[in-house]
Order: structure tokens, then sequence, then C-alpha cells
């Protein structure tokens, strides 16, 4: 079944400011500002399945400075007191947020798994018979940070295997 | 007022703490579970005046836990804060009579807009 994607950059983009409004970047002085290198490195990331009506994922990946200052931020504590917990906690809701967002644009009939974490590269991850088909890619306070969206080949299959 | 906060995510959990705090609701009992099956207990158990639930959890899932809140006759003032926000689950949450639901990435202004009516 071939399903139209109807969530682009500019929609994760608009998610991605929304997050950082509310808890990376409250005072509105270090947002994420894009680079378009889906190339750029990552040291961690954490993901969400979608399947359903649209099957796929949603990856949030990182440099670890950048993930252990989104857990200060996300916690309201020093950076030096953040935790490997406090980081894989952080990481897995901002995955889950964005990809609750994203399951909210589709058509009806998606569901939602839990988030996953990993702390290694989003390179060192594989997700089996998926294309990316849009993402947002940018620094924040010079640090690496990616949200993507991989979709699943059996949604874009236009012919029987 | 007792406040019980379900969110399978600690930080999340921190998060809906704070966020009560800055829009001045800090001062109510805020007690926190870390599950569906364990808001249902603390639900039942400590009698909150209110839940404010995740929607997707482990084992219960936060509709479940207000459905079987409501079938066994807790009138407990519910609702979501989820990041999925889909029309099909507003309808399921307002047909199982939930009070409010709110979408993260959520802020103190959207806290104050929901609960004022509700915490005073």
């Amino acid at each position: 079944m071939s399903v139209e994607v109807e969530v682009d950059e500019n929609d994760l983009a608009e998610m991605v400011e929304q997050v950082w409004e509310s808890y990376l970047d409250p005072e509105g002085i270090s947002p994420l500002m894009q680079t378009y290198d889906e190339n750029q490195p990552s040291e961690v990331h954490s993901s969400v399945s979608i399947t359903g009506s649209w099957t796929g994922h949603v990856v949030y990946a990182s440099s670890r400075a950048a993930a252990q200052r989104a857990a200060a931020a996300f916690l309201a504590m020093e950076l030096e007191e953040v935790s490997e917990e406090d980081i894989s906690d952080t990481l897995g809701e901002l995955a889950n947020i964005v990809g609750g967002n994203v399951k909210a644009m589709l058509p009806p009939g998606a569901q939602l798994s839990l988030p996953q974490v990993v702390l290694a590269p989003e390179s060192s991850a594989r997700y089996p018979n998926t294309e990316r088909i849009s993402g947002v890619y940018g620094l924040w306070e010079g640090e690496p940070v990616s949200i993507s969206m991989w979709q699943s080949s059996t949604d874009t299959k236009e012919e029987g295997a | 007022m007792k406040i019980l906060i379900a969110d399978d995510s600690r930080v999340m959990r921190q998060i809906v703490v704070r966020t009560l705090r800055q829009a001045g609701f800090g001062d109510h009992d805020l007690i926190e579970a870390a599950d569906g099956q364990e808001a249902f207990d603390m639900a039942t158990k400590d009698q909150p005046d209110l839940v404010i639930s995740d929607w997707n959890m482990p084992g219960m899932t936060g509709i479940e836990v207000l459905r079987q809140l409501r079938a066994a006759g807790n009138q407990v003032k519910f609702g979501f804060v989820t990041s999925e926000c889909t029309p099909e689950m507003k309808t399921a949450a307002e047909a199982s009579g939930s009070a409010f639901f709110i979408v993260k990435p959520f802020t103190a202004e959207r806290f104050d807009e929901v609960f004022a009516p509700i915490l005073g």
C-alpha cells in the first residue's frame, strides 16, 4: 500500500522549534541553527516506530554534549550534575515528543511505539528496508542535532516484489 | 488538593511538576506514578483530586487507566498530557470522561489556561 506522507521538513522544523521554545531554549537565546547537512555526525540517538497508516521511524540524534545540555535543560540542573540515566530519559522523551507530533499529522490508524534509546551514533543503527524521507539537521550551540523520518519500503513499494 | 502525575518518563514527570510550579500550582500535594498500573492503584488508594496522565505507557495506557477507574465507579477529575493528539484520541478521551487534553510540548501558559478553572 502506498501512502502519501504529508510530513515534510517544514513540519519537522516547526515541531523542533516548539520543543526548543518549550523546553530547550525557553529564553529564545540558543535555537537550533539549520545546516541542511544530513551527514553530520552523532554520538547518541533515540527513535520511535510508527506502524499502521504509515510505517517507519522518527529518529533524534545528537552529539553527547548536546544530549547532556538537553538533559540539563529538561531537568533544570547544571551540566555537570547530569547522569547517564538523565541523558537516556531525555533522549527517549525527545523522540517521543517529535514522534507523537508526527503521528498526529498522519492518516488515522497509526500506532506509536515506546521510545528506544541507544547511546551510540545513529550510523550504528540500521532500519531495514527504509529510506530517509525528510529531516532537520542543525547545530545547537555548535553541537550537531538532527531529527529525521525513515519510511519503511513496504509503504513505498509501487509494485509487488 | 492532591494531584497525581502519571508518566513513564521520569524527565517528563519532572517537567510537569516544574510547569505546575511555574503556572502557580506548586503548593498542591504532588504525587507521581511511573506507569499505568501504578497510576490506577494510586488513583484508587491515595484518592487524588486530579490525575494528569500520559497516554502512551507500558502495561496499561492512560486511556485504559481512565476507563478502568470509571468502570470501578471512580469519578476523579482526569486528563491527558501527551505528545499524540489525533482527533480520534481526543474523541476517545472525552467519551471516557477526560476533563482536558494537553499536547507536548506544552508551556506554563497552557497549564494555567487548563488548570486555573480546576485548581482555582
